[in-house]
């Protein structure tokens, strides 16, 4: 489904080339939850970004269903997010004059999904915020709707970069959990520094200094 | 599943991101915006319909001379009488009627000080002939009795200079209005026209030097202007004056031409000093929308969206802004002219589009601001810093 092919990216820091990410070759199952574990400033992030399109390697190429994400211009490549990814990052990001049923709507704008939307905060649990504004909201409710609105719409790959960060671990937990459990047939790429959140994640990636060590099987991640 | 109460979806925006939900639910933003522009529209619009008003108070308190081509001799009374036939008898429109007038000088108030005003001496019965020309048909009091000092002024009149039936329009104490004795106000005539009428027997007996003056009446207005420009060439250079209503209005714009010069330059620093407060604003504003411009994009919403999202947002603003600045000045200006001119009847324009039109530059203008700023920042705009917290 997506596949990069020796991608690598490159920042340059006061004209010094850092790689955050070096050669990696990484492949995403459809339907599979991946994990993609490092400590910090090891890459993982800068990967979950390569393999969203939110950035284009410096070298090397990623593909999303035969099309090259460095051959897509800035606005083809938005509107693939928009179509066909969902989005949870460490924060939990809302609009603030929004209310949380408008944020989850904001991921498929022009649709008629409100029902979807209603329907997913019911499940979540926080279907009592639904008309609430983002402040009158705890952070682990904040980041179930954001879970909501990467939900919303059935996307084909969910990115959740770090989307326990902000949250205790029981909240934490939760949060992968649904995740988990309510993306369907969707895969779900999953960054973490936290080995003990991909319990449930069909392969685990390690990643060391922007490079992946050998694919984990779930048992040696602990 | 956790499975959770009911949402009551009835009340939810469907388009969460329409442009008047931003502006709406962020009225502390907007209100502010909306408000500056408001002000801008309402300043410019009423200095400029203030100043337009000395122009329209030359116009409306010498209407009066447009129903009529005033002719005066230069340095020779005796000379009226053959100025007289000369009309008669090479004028390419037939005059309706010819009458021989004195005048004495008198002032009237503006909201730029005192402005010269003529009484004009006539005999009673073209007094009639003169108000029926002039649609003045109401009149409060009575003509002024021939050789009597007595005068004859219209409603504006009466309101600019506090004058009642009984008060004194000239008299011996009065420097502006001279006249040896109190010539006493006998008639108000009720027309928009500015008028002073006295009896021409009288000033022939009391006001010196003579100045007598010619009315020449054509039959319509179309005939006046002919027979006006006719004689403004016919007697150029010759012993004799002409007053026209057409030249007035050229001097008027002649004389207004540097004012308005002037006036520009002040309204186009203005509108670049409010218009560059305005994107100052703006820019902070859009600042800290950073992070929802970084969310959305990183969501997959385009460049272009987001930046017709903010162009519509400002479009709203500054129309919103421009139209209730119009609205509020038309309704300043109206309580101006209320509380203010219609007691001294100075003319003022609530309506005046010149003045509403030169407040058109300042939505242009910031409109076009805040669409550049918004350009400029979305043109180096990283939305993974702002996912990555680097930019929030």
């Amino acid at each position: 489904m997506i596949r990069a092919e020796k991608a690598s990216l490159v920042y340059h820091d006061h004209g010094k080339e850092v790689f955050a990410c070096r050669e990696v070759d990484l492949a995403v199952q459809s339907g599979e939850f991946l994990g993609i574990l490092g400590p910090s400033g090891s890459g993982k992030s800068s990967l979950l970004y390569l393999l969203s399109g939110l950035k284009t390697p410096s070298s090397g190429s990623v593909t999303y269903q035969s099309r090259r994400f460095d051959t897509l211009n800035d606005e083809e490549r938005s509107r693939l997010r928009l179509r066909e990814f969902g989005f949870i990052f460490q924060q939990p990001f809302l609009l603030g004059y929004l209310s949380s049923l408008e944020n989850v709507l904001v991921a498929r704008p022009g649709e008629e999904r409100v029902e979807e939307a209603a329907e997913l905060l019911e499940s979540l649990g926080v279907s009592e915020r639904a008309h609430r504004l983002p402040h009158e909201l705890s952070v682990g409710e904040k980041q179930r709707v954001c879970v909501a609105r990467a939900l919303l719409g059935s996307p084909k790959v969910i990115f959740a970069d770090e989307p326990t960060a902000a949250l205790d671990h029981r909240n934490g937990e939760q949060v992968v959990d649904l995740l988990d459990r309510h993306r369907g047939e969707g895969s779900l790429v999953m960054v973490t520094h936290d080995p003990s959140m991909l319990a449930a994640a069909d392969r685990v990636v390690s990643l060391i200094d922007g490079r992946p060590e050998l694919p984990l099987d779930r048992a040696s991640a602990f | 599943m956790i499975n959770d109460a009911p949402v009551n979806i009835a009340r939810v925006k469907r388009k969460p991101l329409a442009a008047s939900t931003y502006l709406v639910r962020n009225a502390g933003k907007t209100i502010p915006l909306t408000g500056v522009i408001v002000l801008a529209v309402l300043l410019v619009a009423g200095i400029v319909s203030m100043i337009d008003s000395i122009p329209l108070s030359i116009r409306t308190i010498y209407h009066y001379s447009k129903s009529s081509l005033g002719i005066t001799p230069r340095g020779d009374a005796s000379l009226t009488p053959a100025l007289r036939a000369e009309i008669e008898r090479k004028a390419p429109v037939k005059p309706e009627r010819t009458m021989l007038c004195r005048v004495s000088s008198a002032v009237v108030k503006s909201i730029v000080g005192k402005w010269p005003f003529i009484v004009i001496a006539m005999a009673q019965n073209d007094m009639r002939f003169y108000l029926a020309k002039l649609h003045a048909t109401k009149l409060a009091g009575r003509l002024p009795m021939p050789g009597a000092p007595e005068a004859l002024i219209s409603e504006p009149v009466a309101r600019n200079l506090h004058l009642k039936l009984g008060s004194n329009l000239l008299g011996p104490s009065n420097a502006d209005a001279y006249s040896p004795n109190n010539v006493k106000v006998v008639g108000i005539a009720q027309t928009d026209e500015w008028l002073m009428v006295g009896t021409i027997e009288y000033h022939r007996a009391y006001h010196y030097p003579p100045v007598d003056v010619l009315l020449v009446f054509a039959r319509n207005a179309e005939e006046q202007s002919v027979l006006d420009h006719w004689a403004e060439k016919y007697f150029k250079g010759r012993r004799a004056q002409i007053f026209a209503y057409h030249e007035l209005e050229k001097n008027t714009n002649e004389m207004f031409q540097t004012l308005y010069k002037i006036l520009n330059v002040v309204i186009g620093t203005l509108v670049l000093v409010i218009t560059f407060m305005m994107a100052m604003l703006m820019n902070i504003y859009q600042s800290q929308r950073v992070q929802e411009f970084g969310l959305l994009q990183a969501l997959g919403y385009t460049k272009r969206q987001l930046l017709q999202r903010v162009v519509r947002e400002s479009l709203i603003v500054v129309v919103v802004g421009w139209a209730l600045g119009v609205v509020v000045g038309f309704g300043l200006l109206n309580l101006v002219k209320v509380v203010l001119m219609d007691p001294q009847a100075y003319a003022l324009d609530t309506a005046d589009r010149v003045a509403f039109l030169y407040s058109v530059p300042i939505p242009i203008a910031i409109f076009l601001a805040a669409s550049l700023t918004v350009i400029g920042r979305f043109r180096r705009f990283d939305p993974v810093g702002v996912v990555e917290r680097r930019l929030v």
